[in-house]
């Protein structure tokens, strides 16, 4: 039987699990240390929580691990005490540090070198010019490949985390979706929205809700620099109005995992494309769901989605994916149908545990169009469906 | 729509002089709370943070600035899309992208708020006359100074969470649960058109140091409950930390709501130019002495205050906790928070 959103998530062995992970193949790229700086990194490596923040906050408080390739524990750095995990002895959760300070970034410096030893190689995430001067006499290359890798598998804690956050984002959409009517404003759609995902026990968001207005023509405006829909931007402020079409794009977190919510909305009557819309992009997802297996390639999911709207446009906004993976990040490999291009997607073979988002678009310019989001995980004989289904005539 | 620069290019016109003054032939911007210092432009807002890449490009030469994005969206007046440069997976596409924005290639000094190993690589192929160096110090020192239509802006901002926090205040009660209260404050701030809480609202029962993530745990009479919220307002933070009684407080409470407010009002009154920032941060109680503007931004131990800093400062005396944004002015320093300290 599938699993449901109340499946219990263990977070002892959720930390566990990656943390070994990620070791194998911090060890197989050949590092003895990843220092990690970045917060969908460090949440993956520990589990430390963090309030939710925006960046103006996050970067100058920014929690560092640095974790040992030996098997041995990580050593936090954290502005949160009561967010490190359990896991972890006192000694091994240590003061936050301001990263773009010269003597915070120094201190670091030194304990890191102090707890690897020198010559060994350090694995990073990223770097402030703070950070940079600190390492200077330590070997550092670049981590990210090592943590892709890591992450691109989900352990079943990991997926039980991203489908409880898309079970509590959608429940919070059904709540606040009757708010949309004309005269209702975006923002607040965003109060209540936010008030309902605390309240069903988010424990933050991952970017601001996106509930925008696209004009039927990308020609309307805003210019667009693509020759697709300009998506997303910023929420507007003038009140919903009577036609408009809305796209919507949330994103809340449990765990430290994000969930993807997108769907479209006609503020009242839908325009009369719209029904035949939704089932373009319904045969859309059904056709990419049925290449998605262990073995499948990237090019395969692209080729199914082209070719169920052959001789349209690209079902799918070109800046940005057909798919994207989801983790502690909200957008995380494998990406599928960027402009990277075919030769790229066709290297991207998918496997067991791997979770994909996908956000086709259909778009006919004059009359709009439509997105929306759902999640599969990769299984040993296919995939499942995580999310909700995404489009109105399956829900 | 306003943003932190509204159409004005104030910003942009400081920065410039200050990247002239340094010696700075341009600067490649990677993080958002700078950029929208900056720029003014009003975009998505995300949470977390990023590694960096080159979201902003700002040229002496030219005195303009050029933005990564897929269209006009949210610009002030003074950019429009010929100032855009669209966005790519592949970074060298994206450094060609970047090279080619007017007077770019024939910088020398390029400064960066950021140092990804792997973008500079590719940068400083595409970009091979220029040296990389550290903007930081400049930047901070342009942003930290606020003018009157800066604190315009934080003063909106911080109004928000104040009114946010009204709401919070509202909802105290025994049977409560913290997450109610966070909720009750996200609710209220996204109805006032800040949708980015700037940290999630952390609304604890006080226990012996301050909690940071709001739980499931209910409010009792005889609790102390601290309640911190934060808000992003065109572009600029506002921050406010309160603490209240459950249903009445004893009179050990409201000593040591007494002796929190005494070290808040003695931390503000010291906030004076010259004044170095460690001093401040080494009393006792005090958690924390920061600058705010678009972001909370650290100011190094040894660093003096100066006129119109707007500071955060952040104390706590046995489960209370007080938080005021004050500004340094020429005379005095004074909050710009005006909401009642005690915990009734």
């Amino acid at each position: 039987m599938a699993a449901t959103a109340d499946a219990p998530i263990d977070l002892d062995r959720l930390r566990r699990d990656r943390r070994e992970r990620l070791v194998t193949e911090a060890r197989a790229a050949g590092l003895d240390a990843v220092l990690l700086i970045g917060s969908a990194g460090v949440t993956y490596a520990t589990g430390a929580d963090t309030p939710t923040a925006d960046v103006g906050v996050a970067r100058p408080r920014r929690t560092v691990a640095l974790v040992p390739t030996d098997g041995s524990l990580p050593h936090l750095w954290t502005w949160w005490p009561d967010g490190a995990p359990p896991d972890l002895p006192v000694d091994h959760v240590l003061p936050g540090l301001h990263l773009d300070d010269d003597h915070d970034a120094a201190a670091l410096g030194t304990a890191v070198a102090e707890r690897t030893g020198t010559g060994a190689v350090i694995g990073v995430d990223d770097r402030t010019w703070s950070l940079r001067r600190a390492l200077v006499d330590l070997t550092t290359v670049d981590a990210r490949p090592a943590l892709g890798r890591a992450r691109l598998v989900k352990t079943p804690d990991e997926i039980a985390c991203i489908r409880r956050a898309q079970h509590l984002n959608e429940r919070a959409i059904a709540e606040i979706g009757p708010l949309v009517a004309p005269g209702t404003t975006p923002a607040e759609l965003t109060g209540a929205f936010l008030e309902c995902c605390a309240g069903l026990g988010a424990t933050g968001t991952v970017l601001d809700p996106v509930w925008q207005v696209v004009a039927p023509a990308v020609g309307a405006g805003p210019r667009s620099v693509t020759g697709d829909v300009a998506f997303p931007v910023a929420g507007g402020t003038d009140p919903f109005a009577d036609g408009d079409l809305v796209w919507v794009d949330t994103g809340v977190e449990v765990h430290g995992y994000g969930s993807d919510y997108g769907t479209t909305w006609d503020v009242g009557a839908a325009h009369p494309r719209r029904a035949e819309q939704w089932s373009r992009l319904r045969a859309v997802l059904d056709a990419v769901t049925a290449a998605v297996r262990p073995g499948a390639t990237g090019a395969d999911l692209t080729r199914a989605a082209r070719e169920t709207e052959a001789g349209r446009r690209t079902p799918w906004l070109r800046h940005l994916y057909l798919a994207h993976g989801i983790g502690t990040a909200p957008a995380e490999a494998p990406l599928i149908g960027t402009d990277l291009g075919d030769e790229v997607d066709a290297a991207t073979v998918l496997g067991p545990g791997t979770v994909l988002v996908l956000e086709p678009v259909i778009w006919d310019d004059g009359d709009g169009g439509v997105r929306c989001e759902e999640i599969l995980l990769v299984t040993a004989g296919g995939c499942e469906r995580l999310s909700a289904p995404g489009t109105p005539e399956a829900r | 729509m306003t943003t932190p620069t509204g159409d004005d290019r104030a910003h942009l016109d400081r920065l410039l002089d200050a990247m002239t003054a340094a010696g700075v032939d341009a600067l490649l911007l990677g993080h958002e709370d700078g950029i929208r210092w900056v720029t003014g432009a009003d975009r998505l807002r995300l949470t977390g943070t990023r590694p960096f890449a080159p979201a902003c490009v700002v040229v002496r030469a030219t005195r303009t600035a050029h933005l990564l994005a897929t269209s006009d969206a949210g610009l002030p007046a003074f950019l429009d899309v010929d100032h855009v440069y669209g966005p790519s997976w592949d970074l060298v596409t994206l450094a060609t992208r970047v090279a080619a924005v007017p007077g770019l290639a024939r910088a020398r000094t390029v400064g960066t708020d950021g140092t990804d190993p792997t973008v500079e690589d590719v940068l400083a192929a595409f970009l091979p006359v220029a040296t990389f160096v550290d903007a930081g110090p400049l930047l901070r020192g342009v942003r930290r100074r606020t003018s009157p239509a800066d604190r315009a802006g934080i003063a909106a901002a911080i109004g928000v969470a104040q009114r946010g926090l009204a709401t919070v205040v509202g909802t105290v009660a025994p049977g409560v649960t913290e997450r109610r209260l966070s909720g009750a404050f996200a609710g209220r701030i996204g109805r006032l058109g800040a949708t980015m809480p700037a940290f999630a609202t952390a609304t604890c029962v006080a226990g012996t140091a301050p909690r940071s993530f709001p739980g499931e745990r209910t409010l009792a009479a005889g609790d102390l409950v601290t309640l911190r919220g934060g808000v992003v307002l065109d572009g600029w933070l506002g921050l406010v930390a309160r603490t209240r009684a459950v249903g009445g407080a004893t009179a050990g409470q409201v000593s040591a709501a007494e002796a929190a407010l005494e070290t808040l009002r003695l931390v503000t009154t010291a906030c004076r130019p010259g004044r170095p920032v460690g001093s401040l941060r080494a009393r006792p109680d005090v958690r924390a002495v920061d600058g705010l503007g678009t972001d909370l931004a650290p100011i190094g131990a040894d660093d003096p205050l100066a006129v119109d800093d707007v500071c955060w400062i952040e104390v706590a005396v046995d489960g209370v906790l007080l938080g005021d944004v004050v500004h340094v002015g020429t005379d005095a320093t004074v909050p710009l928070t005006g909401v009642p300290y005690g915990l009734g």
